[in-house]
């Protein structure tokens, strides 16, 4: 019987051996990202409609993007985005002095 | 296609359904990533794929003649000079050409060679690396040869490490793709590493980069001292966030294919000695120049004087590895410089606490002005800029407002928070069900989102 392949050291790991005990399957991985890319589409559906702008070969996704957009608008959603992001602008434009 | 947009979201969906859709084939897995790999450079320019097939071939042919014993020395040259030949040629070639053509007016010669303006491929450097990395390794007898061409094709293209790196060494990623993992994929430390990753990139480095050190960059001598300093240090941390948090994001997504990476930053600008520095700074460059170049110019097994001389070679050759340009030969003779002089002066580390706070400043404040020459746009800018630095001290600050003050210092002490700190997230983040994970992991992109500005600038290592 052949040997097994030599595996590849631990030692130099990014993700050091004690935070990779517990974890889960790609389809567990699959599940997060789904998951995780609705509720970003909540919540930046701002920046869902102008990135599918740049498809203008598909004027339907923009359409969609857009009409998605409105809703999450309406329904007050896309309002903390807006906040953070006024909030941030004004940090940015702060001076040393308030003359 | 950069990592911190809707298009690689949409991108890695699609390759995460494909990766759970063959939950249990482990080689069409492979296959799925080689073709997600291939399509993820061809957003940039599908002519070089070409390019990237050829270096896996070259790497592949090699292995498998030195494995097989037939003039391995041979074979070991020619493979290295076809990598370093296409490398030298899409990378160097307008800049020997230029130089060339300087030196003949210098010499009152009136011979020019032609310009060709080459289009650089983007993650050249990285992908000749990875293939000389293999074809040494396999020379050495470090590792097994590749008998699969699939594994070469993905040890070299694997698209979370193809652009910018980090550089993952064919002893180190070979054995993974030797058979599947039986490993959970630790996605509550992956989620952590990228949103940790996309706050370095989208907050700290594109606001301290569009605030502070591309304008004071781009026009030195319109700026006081204070603004040139506070520059200097923008631009440190910008380039540590920037390319730390690529690093950062590839780990964790090869985390979440199934697949380790190494370390490539552990918090470099708290380092004592120049040494330490790079044993911080982008690991995974520095311990490959090591083992490939300053350990077979005989490291420092031959004197002081030859250990002196190999330090510089190899730091102007990792220099010129950045970039064809006399800035980053003199970043390289800087950095080559200071490792000898330090060896030299400081031939351990400071023992005292007040010895240690001075070596860390004086490190930190040595590695910021050769970053000086990294960024400016030539070295008579670099130059222009450091004189600069010593004038218009009563000016005041023009361009560095708080926000991007408090950015550098964020920046900065992200390098003195000790690491383990972080980890209670990731072991609590364990124990939240999946759903709670994406959940969680989906606010926290959008408030990175919201909170950076308008569109994602490209990653600063994407040039080399």
């Amino acid at each position: 019987m052949p040997a097994p392949p030599p595996r590849a050291p631990l030692v130099t790991d990014a993700i050091p051996p004690r935070l990779r005990r517990v974890g889960t399957t790609s389809r567990g991985v699959l599940l997060m990202c789904v998951i995780g890319t609705l509720v970003l589409g909540l919540f930046a559906s701002h920046d869902l409609a102008t990135w599918s702008q740049r498809f203008e070969a598909m004027p339907v996704l923009a359409r969609l993007a857009g009409e998605w957009d409105d809703a999450m608008s309406r329904g007050g959603l896309s309002a903390p985005n807006e906040v953070l992001r006024n909030a941030v602008a004004r940090l940015v434009d702060m001076g040393w002095k308030t003359d | 296609m950069l990592f911190p947009t809707f298009g690689f979201l949409l991108f890695f969906l699609v390759v995460a359904a494909a990766l759970a859709a063959l939950d249990g084939h482990f080689t069409a897995k492979k296959a799925v990533l080689v073709v997600a790999s291939y399509y993820f450079y061809a957003a940039w320019d599908w002519h070089f794929c070409f390019l990237l097939a050829f270096s896996s071939a070259v790497s592949f042919t090699a292995g498998l003649l030195i494995g097989a014993g037939t003039r391995k020395r041979l074979v070991l040259t020619v493979a290295i000079a076809v990598h370093l030949l296409l490398l030298g040629t899409f990378k160097y070639l307008d800049f020997l050409t230029l130089s060339a053509n300087w030196l003949a007016h210098l010499l009152g010669l009136h011979a020019e060679l032609p310009f060709i303006e080459v289009i650089l491929p983007v993650g050249i450097s990285f992908f000749t690396f990875h293939g000389i990395s293999y074809i040494v390794d396999v020379y050495r007898g470090d590792v097994a040869v590749c008998k699969r061409p699939l594994d070469m094709l993905l040890y070299m293209s694997f698209f979370p490490q193809l652009v910018a790196g980090p550089i993952v060494r064919a002893s180190y990623f070979l054995p993974q793709l030797a058979r599947p993992s039986d490993e959970p994929i630790p996605i509550a430390a992956a989620a952590v590493l990228i949103l940790g990753g996309l706050f370095k990139k989208v907050v700290i480095a594109n606001y301290l980069a569009t605030g502070l050190a591309d304008p004071v960059f781009g026009a030195p001598t319109s700026y006081g001292g204070p603004d040139l300093l506070l520059a200097t240090y923008a631009y440190a941390v910008q380039i540590y966030c920037d390319f730390s948090a690529y690093t950062d994001m590839a780990i964790a997504i090869a985390a979440l294919c199934g697949f380790r990476f190494p370390r490539n930053f552990d918090q470099p600008y708290r380092a004592q000695r120049l040494r330490e520095f790079w044993q911080r700074w982008h690991i995974s460059l520095s311990t490959w120049l090591r083992d490939y170049l300053y350990k077979p110019l005989g490291g420092n097994r031959y004197g002081a004087f030859k250990t002196y001389r190999n330090l510089i070679v190899t730091m102007l050759l990792g220099g010129i590895w950045h970039g064809a340009g006399w800035k980053f030969v003199m970043w390289g003779a800087l950095h080559g410089g200071g490792l000898a002089v330090e060896r030299m002066l400081m031939p351990s580390r400071p023992r005292t606490i007040a010895g240690r706070i001075v070596s860390t400043v004086a490190v930190f404040h040595f590695v910021c002005l050769a970053w000086i020459f990294f960024r400016a746009e030539d070295f008579t800018v670099a130059s222009l800029f450091i004189a600069g630095l010593f004038r218009g001290w009563d000016q005041g600050v023009q361009q560095a407002g708080p926000f991007s003050v408090a950015l550098i210092l964020i920046g900065m002490a992200g390098q003195f928070t000790p690491v383990r700190l972080f980890e209670p997230l990731s072991a609590w983040l364990e124990r939240v069900p999946l759903w709670g994970i994406g959940v969680a992991a989906g606010i926290g992109v959008a408030i990175v989102n919201a909170l950076g500005p308008e569109g994602v600038a490209p990653f600063i290592y994407f040039r080399f």
